[in-house]
């Protein structure tokens, strides 16, 4: 019964093209076939992902702040993405008169073609890979690089002061998140032995001692390493809390001020496709991609593990949307450079120090030590910039 | 699609980097017209790498690697001191940096 | 005969169709380096810089090199080309159409034929050279592993040279671009 859910997306893709084989068609024809099939099935399961984030997101973020979400439209406001989806299209299209319309139009197709793009190298189960590069984490950062282009034509492209402004501050957070998301994403490529996002699955596979998975998270370096990507997720996915480029209180929305209607619904996709793709990233980079937890779990299929890894994670961003407040530009931009960027470099050493001590107890200690020992300074140095002492007050007492 | 048609679209690339340096008097486009001709150069050692008779020796990938690296550093770099002279002399055109004219 | 060419495509579109996957991006990419040569308006210019350097990305995946080509996208696309732009915002003078970078006097023309003179030489070079009629030989492999190999063994020193050289290149232009503080 498992092993047939298990087959059942890939066996059912067999059956079709044999089906499609015996009417004589030509093996180019079936190939093509298989990959559209492939690429419709992700971007249908993804936008259908997108859909439930979009009213689950709102209704975990009204539970947290004591209030009910959207519950009006369908059973408990399921259907609500029906309703925003009918309300994005029918609104006026604004251009505003001195902008840029060609790079105004393009914006939101640059940034919606690389959030789609890189679903195409996740690994979504066992031999499910719509395509299988031998560099794909490479892939996965060099087409999320194409994000930072259309921030930027979309901020320019409104000639708008705030626009501009929004736009230059989204990059520079962009890149400044950029190096220690790499940094964690090569320390574990490092450890895995390979660039392909199936190799770093299939590293993270058995079970220690019967039952701990070997899920590089679970290591000191993996630890530190998965919780830099996390970090550097969210603010690439200009979440809170670092969702200053995009903050209704700050510059108005920033590079998305003069858009409405659809190309903001384009932009509010790729923002949610965005975040689920670099969530299945970090679920194939540090928590086992689609490997079960403990070893008679294997029962459920593999596709389910790596979707229900990825819905905790996207549950777990959302969960800190509610909980933290918005950075400042400064203290972002100082906490990716002076923090995240040494710690990363940490976690790198660490990573290497437990390779090379041999993979023993002592080297889980050397690695321990060696990330907790940055971790402090750096830490003390920060926190003691800002006092956590009860606050007085001058003039209220 | 011979080893000819690929060199000649490179030196095509590299004519029209050697053209946008040579008449502009932006000092940014200068420098895009540096990128366009070291893109070319690049795809000079991938076209060869490509068409060579022994293609387990990597160093035409290798060399495009580095020069890419190379050619990151001097934009920052040339983009740094280009934002410094328009801060010191108010103008990115390259004929205003003359002051050591004789 | 006349249904030999139309036989090949139908036998096997993707083979007869090959070598179009490199030349198409490399006719985009020559489009776009001449509108960014050409260009006017500083930002388009840029902006078509990047465009071109997607598609000189896109040939190096075509022709095989999937690493170089991925790096060039990563460091050209994501780096260079948002430096470029970051810089022309910060320098830029009021009105962005209006200012002095159109091109002006005899310095096009000559720069035009100084560019042309170049591309015919190297043609005749190119065109009238026996290396370069070889065909195209068998796909090549150029794995990751391999390049990994090679840089951190024959060519280390390279590597940890561009290191510094990036590292001293990261110093100098933020000493550069700092603001004095009184």
């Amino acid at each position: 019964m498992s092993g047939l859910l298990e087959s059942a997306p890939l066996a059912l893709m067999a059956w079709f093209l044999g089906l499609l084989g015996a009417f004589g068609v030509p093996a180019w024809a079936l190939e093509a076939i298989s990959a559209l099939i492939s690429i419709g099935a992700v971007i249908g399961v993804f936008l259908g992902l997108f859909a439930l984030a979009s009213v689950m997101e709102r209704k975990i973020l009204a539970r947290v702040q004591n209030r009910l979400g959207p519950n009006r439209v369908g059973p408990c406001g399921l259907l609500q993405p029906v309703a925003d989806g009918i309300k994005m299209i029918t609104k006026e299209d604004l251009v505003p008169r001195g902008a840029d319309r060609v790079v105004h139009f393009l914006a939101p197709v640059v940034m919606m073609v690389p959030a789609l793009l890189v679903l195409a190298i996740l690994p979504y189960g066992r031999g499910m890979v719509p395509a299988e590069l031998d560099a794909g984490i490479l892939f996965f950062f060099a087409v999320g690089a194409g994000t930072e282009v259309a921030v930027f034509m979309a901020g320019w492209g409104s000639n708008n002061k705030y626009s501009i402004l929004g736009a230059m501050r989204a990059i520079a957070q962009l890149i400044s998140y950029e190096i220690p998301l790499v940094m964690a994403g090569v320390t574990a490529a490092m450890i895995a032995g390979s660039l392909m996002p199936s190799a770093i699955v299939a590293a993270q596979g058995g079970f220690a001692f019967g039952f701990i998975p070997q899920w590089f998270v679970l290591t000191p370096w993996g630890f530190t390493a998965g919780l830099i990507f996390f970090i550097g997720a969210l603010a690439e996915s200009n979440r809170s809390p670092f969702d200053l480029p995009e903050g209704e209180s700050e510059l108005v929305a920033g590079h998305l001020t003069e858009y409405s209607g659809f190309k903001y619904a384009t932009f509010f996709m790729a923002e949610y496709v965005g975040m689920f793709a670099i969530c299945g990233m970090l679920v194939t980079l540090f928590f086992g991609g689609w490997q079960a937890p403990l070893p008679f779990l294997t029962i459920v299929p593999s596709w389910a593990w790596f979707f229900g890894k990825v819905c905790a994670v996207a549950f777990t961003m959302i969960w800190v949307r509610a909980t933290l407040p918005r950075l400042r530009i400064d203290h972002l931009l100082a906490f990716a450079w002076k923090f995240l960027l040494p710690m990363s470099f940490a976690a790198f050493f660490s990573a290497a120090c437990w390779h090379f001590a041999g993979r023993g107890w002592a080297a889980w200690l050397l690695s321990l030590v060696v990330v907790a020992v940055p971790y402090l300074a750096f830490g003390s140095h920060f926190s003691s910039r800002f006092s956590t002492s009860r606050r007085t007050y001058r003039f209220s007492e | 699609m011979t080893l000819q048609i690929l060199l000649a679209i490179s030196a095509a690339l590299f004519a029209l980097g050697l053209a946008a340096v040579l008449s502009r008097s932006n000092a940014v486009m200068i420098l895009i017209g540096i990128e366009l001709m070291l893109g070319a150069a690049n795809l000079n050692f991938i076209a060869f790498w490509r068409f060579s008779d022994n293609p387990a020796d990597l160093t035409g990938i290798l060399f495009a690697i580095f020069s890419i690296a190379v050619a990151a550093a001097e934009a920052a770099v040339g983009l740094a001191i280009i934002i410094l002279a328009h801060r010191n002399l108010r103008s990115v055109e390259a004929d205003d940096a003359s002051q050591l004219k004789g | 005969m006349m249904c030999d060419p139309l036989q090949s495509l139908f036998d096997d579109p993707v083979k007869f169709l090959a070598p179009w996957f490199v030349l198409v991006p490399a006719l985009v990419l020559l489009a776009s380096a001449a509108a960014a040569a050409v260009m006017r308006n500083l930002i388009h210019a840029a902006l078509c810089l990047t465009l071109s350097f997607i598609a000189l990305g896109i040939v190096f995946i075509a022709l095989g090199a999937e690493f170089v080509g991925l790096v060039q996208l990563l460091v050209s696309v994501g780096a260079v080309a948002m430096v470029i732009v970051f810089a022309i915002l910060l320098t830029r003078p009021d009105q962005l159409e209006q200012s002095r970078t159109a091109l002006a006097g005899l310095r096009p023309a000559g720069g035009a034929a100084a560019a042309f003179a170049l591309l015919a030489t190297l043609l005749g070079f190119i065109f009238a050279s026996p290396l370069a009629g070889k065909p195209l030989p068998a796909a090549a492999a150029a794995p990751v592993a391999k390049i990994g190999e090679a840089l951190m063994g024959d060519h280390v020193v390279a590597l940890i040279v561009t290191g510094v050289l990036l590292t001293a290149a990261l110093v100098g232009a933020a000493v550069l671009a700092m603001e004095d503080r009184p």
